[in-house]
């Protein structure tokens, strides 16, 4: 479970977060909406100890990010907007490093890549250095890289972004999948379709502040919008001021 | 902790080892620039050097008929007279000779009447090649001017010593060997080069390149310390360093036996033993080059601008390398100090044979050292800034 109290965040003049509040709970899938520019990656930045905020905290399954960023980062799976994969590495030295790196060692961790190379099928390429992989196999290997330590948090951002209609049907049956095993999977995404053929809980962000939280159906009973598509432009405004 | 660190570590160099381009730099560009160099710089003065020592001046004569006893006297004194060329100011612009004499027709008329008799020497000034061989002849010329004056005074009744209030004496005491230690001298700058280029292309890939790639950010995510990373990151750079540096020595040492040392009486002390000495005072110096490119790259947000920062570093070991070219010293304690200087002064100490101070070693890798982990820790700590993602 992520719980993340309160954070707020300036660069420079701009205040990208103000008062962020929420939670992703365990067995759901949390989408973060939002336009481009709303906070959504700073958010998952500051859940994911990248960043720090300037004032607020969050905490990861009991750990604090601030005080105990080592106890959080193990507790999480983060794919950040950018993936970048080692193009000298095959698929599965891209994933065991990962794994090493978080704690997985000798036949747990082989046991596991191979798992993952199955469940994401990666069998084509998995001993193929990264260099000339395509986006699709890209974000299988980045996505195994996440899941490889069996994080009880997923952290996602914009994970379909580039993927073809088939890849991103296949990703959102292993975000599924992850949810029903008990984890909390959080994901960010700037498509509202997606969001809505996929969230248990939806929270819209605009100009870094919450303007709308709940089930699909409670967005659409806030904003008075059957259309959650509707719903969600009503709710980042035209102008981005909250209604 | 450790175990973590050595996953770093070891991953870095398998990935590493996977790149041509740092593979070429650390196996053979490195390691043989410096003794190509040195073998290529040692051979070419060698040759010259032999050459003139013991080689007659070639010198095409024309009008050689309107002087016979001058040319005689030439011949004496280990000249080969070579017909002229038809247009000796041409054959000396082409380079097809060095100098030419040139004798007028009425040479003879002149000399017999006591007065100055006109000979031209065709040369060109500028060309440094040349330079050798036209101080010979003039050299000669003069000699023979001046034992005829001696003659004529001579035959006047005077002593000849009345027109020589000075006797100047030359006495040319630059030999093979000190020339020679001219280009030892660049060894240990071959060694630090070595170092550098070993580390460079390593310490832009794990930062900048790590960064350009965008797979740094999930790296931070791992369950691994930042400054666990950047320690394992550092590691293998150093270590590719100081592979470069390994194999520079050994080839240096294994090329001692291509320059034709013997012939010049060369004493160049470069046996295993001075390559191991060499290598364990010039180690050090990888850790500090690796944090310091390191540190260097990780201010740079692109590859491409990182190799432009980076470049910059090949210039820093060449200052005291030069320095100390142009203003030679003996070894002082100061300047064990000052990293890149120290190795230069032991390693040029070890290679003349000369016996190292323990005190002078011992400052050199603890300074050396010391600032390597400082910038280290530098390094740790420009990782654990937000900013680090660029």
């Amino acid at each position: 479970m992520i719980t993340v109290h309160n954070i707020s965040k300036h660069f420079g003049t701009v205040q990208a977060l103000q008062s962020v509040d929420f939670t992703a709970a365990d067995g759901h899938i949390t989408g973060l909406l939002g336009p481009n520019g709303a906070g959504k990656s700073t958010t998952l930045r500051i859940i994911s100890t990248v960043l720090k905020p300037d004032s607020g905290t969050v905490m990861v399954d009991g750990s604090n990010v601030l005080t105990d960023s080592m106890g959080a980062r193990m507790q999480l799976g983060v794919l950040p907007h950018a993936s970048g994969l080692y193009p000298r590495l095959t698929a599965i030295e891209n994933i065991r490093y990962y794994g090493e790196l978080n704690g997985l060692q000798g036949p747990a961790l082989g046991k596991r890549s191979a798992e993952l190379v199955e469940l994401l099928e990666m069998q084509d390429f998995a001993n193929r250095p990264a260099k000339g992989f395509s986006q699709g196999q890209r974000i299988k290997v980045a996505l195994a890289r996440v899941l490889v330590h069996r994080p009880k948090n997923v952290v996602l951002d914009e994970p379909t972004n580039g993927l073809d209609v088939m890849a991103t049907r296949a990703l959102r049956a292993i975000i599924r999948r992850v949810r029903d095993e008990g984890h909390s999977v959080l994901f960010s995404s700037h498509v509202m379709q997606e969001v809505a053929a996929l969230c248990d809980d939806i929270i819209i962000i605009a100009h870094g502040r919450i303007v709308a939280r709940g089930t699909p159906d409670e967005v659409r009973q806030q904003t008075g919008e059957m259309d959650l598509e509707e719903a969600f432009v009503k709710a980042v405004g035209e102008s981005g001021v909250t209604p | 902790m450790m175990r973590k660190l050595w996953i770093v570590f070891r991953k870095e160099v398998i990935d590493n080892l996977r790149d041509r381009r740092t593979l070429l730099t650390v196996l053979v560009f490195g390691p043989l620039f410096g003794p190509i160099l040195y073998v290529g710089m040692m051979n070419v003065m060698t040759n010259k050097q032999l050459a003139d020592l013991n080689q007659p001046l070639k010198l095409p004569v024309k009008g050689a008929q309107y002087a016979p006893n001058l040319v005689g006297y030439l011949k004496q004194h280990n000249t080969e007279i070579q017909p002229a060329p038809r247009d000796p100011e041409q054959a000396v612009k082409n380079g097809s000779a060095d100098v030419v004499l040139v004798i007028p027709k009425d040479y003879a008329a002149a000399f017999r009447a006591g007065q100055p008799a006109v000979v031209q020497l065709v040369m060109d000034q500028s060309k440094d090649s040349a330079q050798k061989n036209i101080n010979r002849a003039r050299d000669l010329l003069q000699s023979y001017s001046q034992e005829i004056a001696a003659l004529r005074l001579l035959a006047r009744g005077v002593d000849p010593r009345a027109v020589a209030p000075l006797a100047v004496e030359n006495l040319d005491i630059s030999t093979p060997q000190s020339r020679a230690v001219l280009i030892l001298g660049f060894v240990p700058y071959f060694f630090l080069f070595a170092a550098i280029i070993g580390a460079f292309y390593l310490a832009i890939d794990v930062t900048a390149g790590e960064r350009e790639r965008g797979s740094l950010e999930p790296l931070l995510t791992t369950a691994v310390s930042r400054s666990i990373l950047i320690s394992g990151k550092l590691a293998a750079v150093t270590l590719f360093s100081a592979v470069s540096l390994g194999l520079d020595v050994v080839a240096l040492s294994w090329s001692q036996g291509l320059i034709p040392a013997a012939k010049l009486n060369i004493v160049v002390n470069f046996g295993w033993h001075t390559a191991l000495a060499a290598f364990l005072l010039t180690v050090p110096f990888c850790l500090l080059i690796a944090a310091l490119l390191t540190v260097v790259a990780s201010f740079t947000r692109s590859y491409k601008e990182a190799q432009t920062w980076l470049s910059f570093i090949f210039i820093l070991p060449m200052i005291p390398v030069f320095a100390l070219i142009m203003f030679p010293v003996e070894p002082t304690l100061w300047m064990m100090w000052v990293p890149a200087l120290s190795q230069d002064v032991l390693v040029t100490s070890v290679i003349k044979g000369a016996v190292l101070s323990g005190v002078f070693v011992t400052i050199s890798v603890i300074s050396t050292l010391a600032l390597g982990l400082l910038l280290a820790w530098l390094a740790a700590w420009l990782y654990r800034r937000e900013r680090v993602l660029g």
